[in-house]
């Protein structure tokens, strides 16, 4: 089959692979109809998560059609249309019994190299390095989905891929992260990054009921997108003024927001050249993973007794964090790889009640032997890209 | 240290019967001479298993390179107990295709790409 695979630094190359095969007897084979690029693929892309291997086939945001199932998969039959969560998770173990899929105690094989830098394994998911298990990836004709019986949501309507993929992710990602701020109705939400998960979690604060919506990033055409379908009520651009902090609390009558959402993670960028290039300089010289910009500033804005919600990927360590303001200010900090399973039924219902509709951050789609193309469109924001899709079945 | 622990959500009678029963594990853990004992968790979260290799390789030159390395003994129970508690718990031993034998210390070091394995492959990772 053809796969996306990751082959050093900045460079992806799509290739003949062999075919996946049942390996257990809780797998199914799908065949891929649309696959997605995730901002986080571009932090494997860049070589900012370790572990990653040449020839590892990238990709954790796909749906498709079962061709194969192992004995013990009864939920799913051959040909029935899915998409599949992310995060592959047992379903069995105590973290999985309480929804906490992404911390699956069983799935991530590689257990013992996530221990050594997390201190615990966490779950394993496709095609994201060998941390989280070594999987293959869905950026490809075919994937092996284990614990199918768990995982994957069975579409059973005629919405099209591009309503339902982002199921998988992104979708469910910014929801958890607009969860996580305990909206009840009124309150002041920053979200930090106006990419396709914080595009998602603007909507889904707007769906819970918040009444100020802030989205904060560095590129007009995704602002524009925050505010005019999204729902954010106010932008903040950093490339004009880097303030960001005071600008959030003018905003906000000096309260600062009630909760903030990092959608950013450990590629921040900052509206202050020389300030962005020190932390850029640490990264690549590997004195720290995780450049911070984006969850400095979201803590320190954050009104005192305030939220935190993290849903930007981090990988490791980063230099000054902001100990003292969280502490001080009494903040409450909550993040996470999405516990996608635990939202698929909710979100799907709402997909299908027309609530939301998730296409509206596509932007670009192309057949899959353009990965590499598209990874570079999406990397350096060309074109104004927000959203790739990959149609394993189309030509260009 | 030489110890380390694992909680397996099943109740302790369960636990120490699949412990004694063929298949559920392998032998690494009897020949190494470590003291194994189980313990009721806390609430809903099953049982404790507390595996303690004793005391070697504290002193000396090898200590040093076990503080900093790890013991490979001790990695290779944990992986032991990780697969336990896999069967257990799922009823399968996870396989990736960077680690399509399931958790163990050999492929720690040297991971395969995570790319489908190939048909002379399946055989050698224990798929049939």
């Amino acid at each position: 089959m053809r796969a996306n695979v990751w082959s050093g630094r900045n460079t992806v190359q799509v290739e003949n692979v062999p075919d996946p095969k049942i390996l257990n007897d809780r797998d199914a084979i799908v065949k891929i109809t649309s696959t997605a690029i995730c901002g986080s693929d571009l932090h494997l892309y860049d070589g900012y998560i370790p572990t990653m291997k040449r020839g590892d086939i990238l990709g954790h945001e796909f749906m498709g059609e079962v061709v194969e199932t192992a004995r013990g998969v009864t939920n799913l039959q051959v040909g029935d249309r899915v998409v599949v969560p992310f995060p592959i998770a047992c379903g069995d173990c105590w973290s999985c019994r309480h929804e906490m899929y992404s911390i699956c105690e069983n799935s991530n094989p590689n257990a013992g190299i996530a221990e050594k830098l997390f201190g615990h394994p966490t779950a394993g998911i496709f095609g994201y390095s060998h941390i989280t298990g070594g999987y293959a990836g869905g950026q490809a004709e075919y994937a092996r989905v284990p614990f199918a019986d768990v995982g994957p949501i069975k579409v059973e309507d005629d919405l099209p891929d591009d309503k339902v993929l982002f199921l998988s992710d992104i979708f469910p990602t910014g929801y958890m992260g607009a969860e996580f701020c305990d909206i009840k109705g009124g309150e002041s939400i920053a979200v930090f990054g106006a990419g396709p998960v914080g595009q998602f979690a603007i909507a889904s604060a707007v769906m819970l009921g918040a009444e100020q919506v802030i989205a904060i990033d560095q590129y007009d055409y995704r602002l524009d997108m925050a505010r005019n379908r999204a729902g954010a009520t106010d932008v903040i651009d950093f490339s004009k003024d880097a303030d960001v902090v005071e600008q959030l609390k003018v905003l906000t009558g000096g309260r600062g927001p009630d909760a903030v959402i990092d959608a950013v993670g450990m590629e921040a960028a900052h509206g202050h050249g020389a300030l962005h290039a020190a932390e850029r300089m640490k990264q690549a010289t590997r004195s720290e993973t995780d450049r911070g910009h984006a969850l400095r500033d979201a803590i320190l804005a954050c009104r005192p007794g305030g939220i935190v919600s993290i849903i930007g990927v981090y990988g490791g360590l980063m230099d000054k964090f902001p100990t003292g303001a969280l502490m001080n200010k009494g903040l409450t900090v909550r993040g996470g790889q999405c516990h996608v399973h635990r939202y698929l039924k909710p979100l799907y219902e709402r997909v299908r009640n027309g609530d939301i509709d998730p296409s509206f951050v596509v932007t670009h789609r192309l057949g899959l032997d353009m990965a590499p193309d598209a990874y570079e469109t999406f990397k350096h924001k060309q074109d104004e890209c927000v959203k790739v899709v990959l149609e394993p079945g189309r030509d260009a | 240290m030489q110890r380390t622990a694992i909680t397996v959500g099943r109740g302790r009678e369960e636990v120490a019967r699949l412990w004694a029963t063929p298949g559920y594990r392998t032998d690494y853990i009897d020949q190494h001479g470590a003291t194994v004992a189980f313990k009721d968790a806390p609430a809903d979260r099953g049982t404790e298993i507390h595996v303690d290799l004793g005391g070697r390789g504290a002193d000396g030159l090898g200590g040093v390179l076990r503080k900093v390395g790890g013991s490979p003994e001790l990695t290779k129970v944990k992986d032991e107990l990780r697969r336990f508690k896999q069967r257990v718990e799922t009823g399968v031993i996870p396989r990736s295709d960077g680690t399509p034998e399931g958790e163990s210390a050999e492929r720690k070091i040297k991971q395969r790409p995570a790319q489908p394995l190939t048909d002379s492959e399946l055989p050698k990772a224990g798929v049939a």
